[in-house]
């Protein structure tokens, strides 16, 4: 049984909003601007974000697990929401695997949900992820993280366009000696690219790729490349997401881009 | 099969274990703890060692050579930082998708074994992962 909860409402930013539900021990999906944070009594059990890999990109793309691995478990797991325990029983995946790439999805997410904290858009109450339990995080660490990681990137390289705008490498710069996933990511930026993009490319967390072209920025590899008429839109392009029905559109999506690559 | 919470736990079986994290070395966070954290607090914790695990997995001198013999990122295996009462074994996790954690444990000097520590640890951080 699931109560109907309206005190979120009352609450201008999507943090606050996920401290009343939470201290409501809410359950379903709360959408934002930027993603959607599944919640499970009042806990953070999966965030997604078009700004960020989910769970199944990181898995597939990385080789980790074969796509049929995958579609396999959302199709016999999806409809009762035990998509992770289908992978672990079937022997693709151990839990620890699920749980470490789950968390980081996860915190990769909240990161962008969190980092333009606008008012929430909508709850869902009872609303599941198909995925199902993996692990759960209380809310504040949630929240208290992805301040923490504004503040690394700040501490960085304190220039925000790098996260969101076509990036390109300055011209007549030595880049010899960088530690192996600086210089893969260095090879990703082309003058077209942003961030987000050079992240799904390479199959990494988008913020962990941040913090990689932040330090290139710092070293002076990599800049921003000025907005050209007309002018680019903050951010990479959200995807035409219909967050309000993610169970199907989204799967839907996935598999479309998956059978693509 | 073990999740980040059996590991930790079994980690914490090791003779003079005081406290054992798994932590993501490019954010900085705790991914899971169980026991006593070094400072009080496994997230300030977790920063810090994140710090150096990046510093030395990043390095040109310490993590040279290492990639090309056994494929693996980074190429650094384990640090260790001894004080007079306690050793911090900190070891690297090989995912075979994108994750940047290692596990550290910290140990009481007078019943720790660093070199029996040193072993169990590489097997937890495979178990984790790989079965």
């Amino acid at each position: 049984m699931t109560r109907v909860t309206t005190t979120w409402t009352r609450h201008g930013t999507t943090s606050e909003a996920l401290g009343a539900l939470a201290a409501e021990g809410a359950t379903g999906a709360l959408s934002g601007e930027r993603g959607i944070v599944y919640l499970s009594a009042g806990r953070v059990v999966h965030v997604e974000s078009a700004f960020t890999p989910d769970l199944g990109a990181l898995l597939t793309r990385s080789g980790a697990v074969p796509p049929d691995g995958w579609w396999d478990a959302v199709d016999r797991g999806g409809a009762q929401h035990r998509v992770g325990h289908r992978l672990v029983d079937s022997g693709r995946l151990t839990a620890g695997a699920l749980e470490v790439c789950h968390l980081g999805a996860l915190f990769d997410a909240a990161y962008f949900v969190l980092t333009h904290d606008t008012r929430a858009q909508r709850f869902r109450s009872g609303a599941v992820h198909w995925l199902g339990a993996v692990r759960s995080v209380p809310v504040e660490v949630v929240v208290r993280e992805s301040g923490r990681r504004r503040a690394l990137l700040d501490r960085i390289w304190p220039d925000p366009a790098i996260d969101t705008l076509p990036l390109a490498r300055v011209p007549g710069t030595d880049t010899a000696e960088l530690p192996v996933r600086r210089g893969r990511t260095l090879t990703q930026v082309d003058g077209v690219r942003t961030a987000a993009e050079i992240a799904s490319a390479l199959a990494c967390r988008t913020y962990h790729t941040l913090v990689e072209l932040r330090r290139l920025a710092a070293d002076g590899l990599v800049r921003a490349e000025p907005p050209t008429a007309p002018p680019l839109p903050p951010g990479p392009e959200p995807r035409a997401v219909v967050w309000d029905d993610p169970d199907t559109a989204l799967l839907r999506r996935l598999r479309d881009a998956l059978e693509a690559l | 099969m073990p999740g980040i919470d059996e590991s930790l736990l079994e980690a914490m079986r090791l003779p003079g274990a005081r406290g054992a994290c798994l932590v993501d070395w490019i954010s900085g966070l705790a991914l899971g703890a169980v026991g006593e954290a070094p400072g009080g607090d496994w997230e300030a914790t977790a920063a810090e060692t994140a710090e150096l695990g990046r510093h030395v997995a990043e390095s040109g001198s310490l993590a040279a050579g290492g990639i090309a013999e056994a494929g693996k990122e980074p190429p650094v295996e384990d640090l260790i930082a001894t004080t007079g009462d306690a050793y911090h074994l900190l070891r690297f996790v090989s995912t075979p998708f994108d994750s940047t954690v290692f596990l550290h444990l910290w140990l009481g000097r007078d019943e720790g074994n660093l070199a029996l520590a040193r072993i169990r640890l590489a097997e937890l951080a495979d178990r984790l992962v790989l079965g």
